[in-house]
């Protein structure tokens, strides 16, 4: 075997306590990631599977436009998705940068530099992989008590499978690997160590196409889908997904516009630090907070449904459908903001491992924790209020013409609308504010030489 | 106090009562001992090194001088005012307040500019921001990094960044400057162009300043010298302490500083 690649094990035994709480970290991602994937893959193959084999005839009649919904709630959750599962792969690479850097000096070659942090990284998907799947059954009694077209999910219906199991351990350690192949770029690079965060390249054409070409597969999917019985359901749905390309597309751009705006009225060294950390790199920030606008999108579309429900009151299809709709939508929601919370949690650890250094010296110069602690805030309250409240605005503000006032005589679709989006944003900050404990570790640490 | 003996190595004070008095400093880490049993003086002014080995205690003393560490034994204190007691709040306030400090590296933020870098200093002592970017922008002109001012520090070299660093240490007005190894990841050159930079401003401002380092050549810039060794002070160099440094005389590095020093390394008014 390869003489460096031989020491990945040592490695993972001598990372210290840093190491470890990284590690852990990337675990826990990658196992949420697949456990969330998993289950929303198990109900959306369980709609196809009712859709083709119907036990009553409101399966028949309406399976094919649920086969719809759930691709729909899948597509949204999967950005989300591969934002915590990258965010993963980028926590455990960017940590291990010095030592990469220190091996290359030594004379590792980049191919063995690469393979040897890629060996760990598929290593924690792989275990995460399948924590993901005992999470994913712990998780069935859940989604089996949640009724679609008029029965629960039985969980012999929500098992994805060997066949599918084996996909996701394939996966989700494959995931992490392209990701942090990516991350490993700026170490390889030079030898003479990394640019701590040097301005990433414009992404901004990369981000339109990947928009169209997401506008793309669904047309495509749906035209294989032969359920749009309903034409105005697809132009509905095209309709969406063309707003969250638009969304995701300028998201970023918007935050560095906030954030130029925040820099210049900043008059406190909370302010100016939270600005500048946003104006740092909005397109992380955007990772962070783009699935909450997306499901914050959803859920502002959704509002409008209890009103659709009441001018429909006399169709019991059409009101079986509108519920379900609003109970995907809700738990479409609740995954997203999860997974959200997730990745604000991971960003935050990152961000404090990364600056250790100068966040423990800054300390020993007399900058209070506090300091840290308000910055933190700053810095995540404002992004993920914005996401969440502005696209749930928009969508608001694009469907109002179609149901006109008639939103504002059912109240209950905007009170749920609100409850969530409160909820979420709290789930949100609470995640970030994990990173607390770890900040005062490292403020407490004697970085500077103990001699 | 408990420990009020004299050290020969650390003579009385005549004329001024020192800015900072360390007695009997003692610290342990588990089974080692860091410091065992250290007397300090700094003077108005005053320029001191402390040098030693690797695992001398050094930077033990420079940590427990500034606050940053509290002695298991002994006293400092600060124009006459023990220090060494206050809880981690009020050492915390002390450090940003009353002492700057200019590590080896990696001490400035790296999303903020040079500029922002040094005014977050005066504005954490409530500064308004404005105000605040415009003493920053004179300390920096004075340092002869103004060209720098919108550069981040990944953005800069060493010694800018260094210079940026004496820029934030002093724009607080501090009583007290502590350096660990300032010119530690520099070279020759460009170790002495800091510390003649540092030891110049940090004097314009009337602030004492202290060194550790392991290196001769900087501590000469200094107007005394103390050793450490395994935790004690086994040798030290230079005036009395307290004296006024413009009395100071004879010494190295004072000379040199006095001579180089000109009318465009002064302090903005």
């Amino acid at each position: 075997m390869n003489p460096v690649l031989a020491l990945a094990p040592r490695f993972g035994r001598a990372t210290g306590r840093d190491g470890r709480t990284t590690t852990a970290l990337a675990i826990v991602a990658f196992a949420l990631t697949t456990a969330l994937a998993t289950s929303v893959l198990a109900a959306t193959l369980g709609f196809v599977e009712r859709a083709a084999h119907p036990t009553s005839g409101v399966e028949e009649r309406l399976g094919d436009t649920y086969v719809l919904l759930a691709y729909v709630a899948t597509v949204l959750l999967v950005v989300p998705l591969l934002t915590l599962g990258g965010a993963a792969a980028r926590l455990g690479v960017a940590r291990r940068n010095d030592r990469l850097a220190t091996l290359r000096l030594l004379g590792a070659t980049p191919r063995e530099v690469v393979g040897l942090t890629l060996v760990e990284t598929a290593t924690q998907g792989i275990v995460g992989a399948v924590a993901g799947t005992v999470l994913y059954v712990a998780l069935l009694p859940v989604w089996t008590s949640v009724p679609f077209l008029g029965r629960t999910f039985t969980a012999d219906e929500l098992w994805v499978g060997p066949g599918v199991l084996a996909l996701v351990w394939l996966g989700v350690p494959l995931l992490a690997v392209a990701s942090g192949a990516v991350t490993l770029r700026q170490v390889v690079v030079s030898p003479l160590g990394v640019a701590r965060r040097v301005r990433p390249p414009a992404l901004r054409a990369v981000r339109v196409v990947v928009a169209v070409v997401a506008f793309a597969g669904f047309v495509v999917v749906s035209m294989f889908l032969q359920a749009f019985a309903a034409a105005a359901a697809a132009i509905l749905i095209g309709g969406l997904a063309l707003a969250f390309a638009a969304v995701n597309a300028i998201g970023p751009w918007l935050l560095g516009v906030a954030g130029r705006r925040r820099l210049r009225r900043a008059r406190t060294p909370e302010d100016l630090l939270a600005a500048r950390r946003l104006l740092d790199d909005p397109r992380a920030v955007w990772r962070v907070v783009g699935g909450l606008s997306l499901a914050s999108f959803v859920a502002g579309a959704l509002a409008v449904v209890p009103v659709l429900a009441e001018q429909s009151a006399g169709d019991a299809d059409t009101r079986l459908l509108m519920q379900d709709i609003l109970t995907g939508a809700l738990l479409t929601l609740l995954i997203a903001f999860l997974l959200a919370a997730a990745s604000a949690g991971i960003a935050q650890a990152a961000s404090v491992l990364d600056r250790r250094r100068e966040l423990a010296l800054a300390h020993l110069a007399g900058v209070p924790t506090e300091l840290f602690d308000a910055v933190r805030r700053r810095e995540v309250l404002g992004p993920v209020l914005a996401a969440s409240v502005g696209s749930a605005g928009l969508a608001l503000a694009l469907f109002f013409p179609l149901f006109g006032l008639a939103a504002l005589t059912a109240p209950q679709g905007l009170l749920l609308l609100a409850v969530s989006l409160g909820a979420g944003v709290l789930l949100v900050l609470a995640a970030t504010e994990s990173s607390r404990p770890l900040l005062r570790r490292v403020l407490a640490d004697p970085v500077v030489r103990a001699d | 106090m408990s420990h009020t003996a004299t050290n020969p190595l650390v003579p009385t004070t005549t004329a001024h009562d020192p800015r900072l008095a360390a007695r009997g400093l003692v610290k342990r880490y588990g089974p080692t001992t860091a410091l065992a049993g250290v007397d300090v003086d700094l003077g108005e002014g005053e320029a001191l090194a402390i040098m030693g080995p690797s695992g001398s205690g050094k930077s033990t003393l420079l940590h427990v001088l500034a606050g940053i560490l509290v002695p298991d034994e002994g006293t400092v204190r600060l124009r006459g005012r023990r220090v060494e007691g206050l809880s981690e709040r009020e050492r915390s306030l002390l450090r940003r307040g009353r002492y700057g400090f200019v590590f080896q590296h990696g001490q400035l933020l790296s999303e903020l500019t040079a500029l922002e870098n040094v005014a977050i200093a005066s504005m954490l002592d409530g500064e308004p921001r404005a105000s605040a970017q415009q003493l920053a922008a004179q300390w920096l002109a004075t340092l002869g990094v103004a060209g720098e001012q919108d550069r981040r520090p990944g953005e800069m070299s060493g010694g800018q960044a260094q210079r940026v660093a004496v820029a934030r240490a002093l724009v607080t007005r501090p009583d007290v400057v502590f350096a660990d190894e300032p010119t530690g990841s520099l070279d020759q050159a460009t170790g002495q162009e800091v510390m003649r930079i540092l030891v110049e401003s940090t004097r314009a401002v009337g602030a004492s300043l202290v060194v550790v380092t392991h290196d001769a050549s900087v501590a000469a810039w200094c107007d005394r010298r103390i050793d450490v060794r395994d935790g004690l002070v086994v040798a030290g160099q230079g005036p009395v302490c307290g004296a006024a440094p413009v009395a100071g005389v004879g010494h190295a590095g004072t000379t040199s500083v006095r001579t180089t020093s000109t009318a465009q390394d002064r302090v903005p008014a």
